[in-house]
């Protein structure tokens, strides 16, 4: 399978007072199309920074990212506006929904912004909201559902436009267990209908084994990347004439899981 | 762009109680300035029709020569065969009537005291027709079917200064178009007051004839025309103009604009009054709004951070600012409009009396006129007051790190 994300001995360093902390260390990834992966770690371990730079609101210290192929650090801040809003979908803790805007509409948005007809955003936005279960709450303002239905929202608005890649960061961070597992399972399920690649961080450990590959991150650096049985599986499934055994675990941390991709 | 107005106008009612102080605020600039800007217009409409009814007329008709002639021959440059002239310009369907005149100067006395005075000689019928008719204290206008006594107007000032009353003689002493002094004895039917105590000081009116008898001349200085309508001013005075060059003798017409010298220094005084005091509304608008806006703008970080995250270009996110406050602005404009409108008609209906203005003796009424123009432009004014003050924040909001947006709190 193609590339998608590459991640390139990225730092990341914060001035705070008069020095540097740092909150990635030369981490490298890789990620190929229709990968379902979570970045799990502790609070402060770099999840969200991480994911910002892929996502591409950020800019690494040192190192570089690649997206498609594409070294975005050549990028100028409108060519980086259009990568984001053609090939990435952002799935936020905090929902991040537009208040006065309904269901309908905060998912209609990146159709708006990328300019995309009336009748094909609508036929789309149905589609969208069909797909996360909220056909019957389209007309509803955020503060009229409830966090679940919000982060479906949410990711019915990541993914309208079919984007090559969809960040969620700590997406289930507000919701109940019942909730959170059955967001996750969405996504899962968006991923392998529609080949959607999803990258997600969480720190809740009983959300992971429903992922199909775990970076774990501790402390700015990549201290495990593994498949878990459902990734195996799924990798099987892939590539089948290549696939041999994934590793179960503790790939240390910068060495890139490629082995069996 | 429909539903990025749509954003907008609802973001405009996101806080609402904010919305509300603005749309006050806003409201009440438009307002006051529909409230001063109509009390000037109207005071600026009373003062044009009052300096044209009162004698001044829509358009006046001279020689050419006469704004170059010598004061004590006032008749040497005076238009001849004016009935001809008058004939010749009032076949236009909006003209009301000429009336003649002959401005004069001269002296009167009462046989001890002797006085100057700025005299005019008037058709009593033709001013009556245009409605010239002046502001009498006491006693009564010129008769229209002259015969016997010789009859004049005199200023209240005049009055008092000679100490006569209606009914009382005075002298009046002038120079012939021929150089020669002249005299006539007058009879004085009634006391004039102008409202202006310098013009009281020094006025006469006569009868044309009468005029025409102690100046020796059948000349008159010039021709007032009465219009239906001082709107069809310039109309009337480009169809006059061929005509009179028609005409053997050179003639020139001025309009009323031309001649009111008095009406344009107040227009003047009070229109730059009136803009220091838009400039006034405009920087309260914009000062007061700026932190407004502002506030708007950090509550809604976040949601700036998602839609920038989401590719929207920075340009589209300043632009829904500048929307937002302009929408801002008209719905203020609309409030202002409207409630500027309303206290304008309670206004009028309450009768409010001012003092008499410098200069007047007569105390004017508070009335606020309703003026299409003045509303336009003051909404345009507190519009882009808001579009301006909008302008910090939406630069601001548009060049938020979008990372740090995000985990705005």
């Amino acid at each position: 399978m193609p590339e998608l994300v590459s991640v390139e001995a990225v730092t990341r360093q914060f001035p705070l007072d008069h020095n540097f902390v740092s909150a990635l260390l030369s981490v490298n990834l890789r990620v190929v199309s229709g990968e379902f992966l979570a970045i799990a770690g502790p609070s402060g371990s770099g999840k969200s920074t991480l994911l910002n730079l892929i996502g591409c609101i950020d800019q690494p210290t040192s190192g570089r990212i690649l997206i498609d192929g594409v070294d975005t650090s050549t990028l100028s801040p409108s060519r980086l506006t259009a990568l984001r809003r053609l090939k990435i979908g952002f799935v936020f803790q905090t929902f991040n929904l537009i208040p006065v805007f309904t269901a309908a509409e905060n998912v209609e948005f990146p159709l708006l912004v990328q300019g995309v007809s009336a009748a094909d955003r609508r036929t789309r936005v149905t589609a969208a909201l069909e797909s996360v279960g909220l056909s019957s709450r389209a007309n509803h303002r955020p503060d009229l559902l409830s966090g679940g239905e919000r982060q479906r929202v949410a990711v019915a608005r990541a993914i309208v436009h079919r984007p090559a890649l969809v960040l969620a960061d700590e997406p289930t961070a507000n919701l109940d267990t019942q909730n959170a597992t059955q967001l996750i399972d969405l996504m899962h399920d968006l991923n392998r209908r529609l080949g959607l690649t999803f990258i997600f961080s969480t720190h809740d450990a009983r959300l992971l084994e429903h992922t199909d590959r775990i970076v774990r991150l501790t402390d700015g650096q990549v201290v495990s990347d593994s498949l878990t049985e459902k990734g195996t599986a799924a990798e099987a499934l892939r590539h089948p004439a290549e696939f041999t055994q994934a590793p179960k675990e503790s790939l240390s941390h910068g060495q890139v899981l490629t082995a069996s991709l | 762009m429909g539903k990025f107005l749509l954003l907008a106008f609802r973001n405009v009612f996101r806080n609402r109680r904010r919305t509300l102080m603005t749309l006050i605020m806003v409201g009440g600039g438009v307002t006051g300035l529909l409230l001063v800007g109509g009390f000037f217009a109207r005071m600026f409409w009373g003062l044009r029709e009052s300096t044209i009814n009162d004698g001044l007329g829509h358009i006046q008709i001279f020689t050419a020569e006469h704004f170059n002639r010598e004061e004590k021959h006032v008749l040497d440059t005076g238009i001849d065969n004016w009935r001809n002239v008058a004939a010749s310009v009032s076949t236009g369907g909006h003209v009301r009537g000429i009336a003649p005149r002959i401005e004069f100067n001269g002296m009167l006395s009462n046989g001890v005291k002797s006085s100057v005075f700025m005299g005019s000689a008037v058709d009593p019928v033709a001013e009556q027709s245009l409605g010239f008719t002046p502001h009498l204290d006491a006693g009564r206008d010129l008769d229209t079917k002259p015969g016997g006594e010789i009859e004049a107007l005199i200023g209240a000032g005049v009055a008092r200064s000679m100490s006569v009353k209606p009914g009382d003689g005075l002298t009046l002493l002038a120079v012939t178009s021929d150089g020669a002094l002249n005299g006539i004895d007058v009879q004085v039917v009634g006391i004039v007051n102008t409202g202006f105590k310098e013009m009281d000081d020094r006025y006469l009116r006569i009868a044309l004839p009468s005029a025409q008898r102690l100046l020796q001349s059948d000349r008159v200085t010039n021709l007032v025309v009465g219009l239906d309508n001082t709107d069809n001013t310039d109309l009337v005075a480009a169809q006059m103009v061929p005509e009179l060059n028609g005409l053997p003798q050179q003639l020139v017409l001025k309009k009323w604009i031309d001649l009111a010298t008095y009406y344009k220094q107040v227009r003047s005084l009070f229109s730059t009054i009136f803009v220091f005091l838009g400039i006034i509304v405009f920087f309260m608008v914009l000062m007061s709004s700026v932190n407004t806006l502002l506030m708007a703008m950090f509550e809604r970080t976040r949601e700036i951070g998602t839609m920038l995250a989401m590719g929207t270009p920075r340009a589209w996110i300043m632009a829904l600012f500048v929307i937002e406050a302009a929408l801002l602005g008209l719905l203020g404009a609309i409030v202002g409009v409207v409630g500027g409108n309303l206290l304008g008609v309670l206004i009028n209906h309450a009768g409010i009396h001012l003092p008499a203005p410098p200069g007047t003796t007569v105390p004017m009424t508070f009335r606020v006129m309703h003026v299409p123009s003045l509303m336009v432009g003051s909404s345009i004014l507190v519009i882009v007051s808001l579009a301006l003050a909008s302008i910090l924040p939406a630069i601001r909001a548009s060049r938020l790190q979008i990372a740090e947006a995000l985990t705005h709190v």
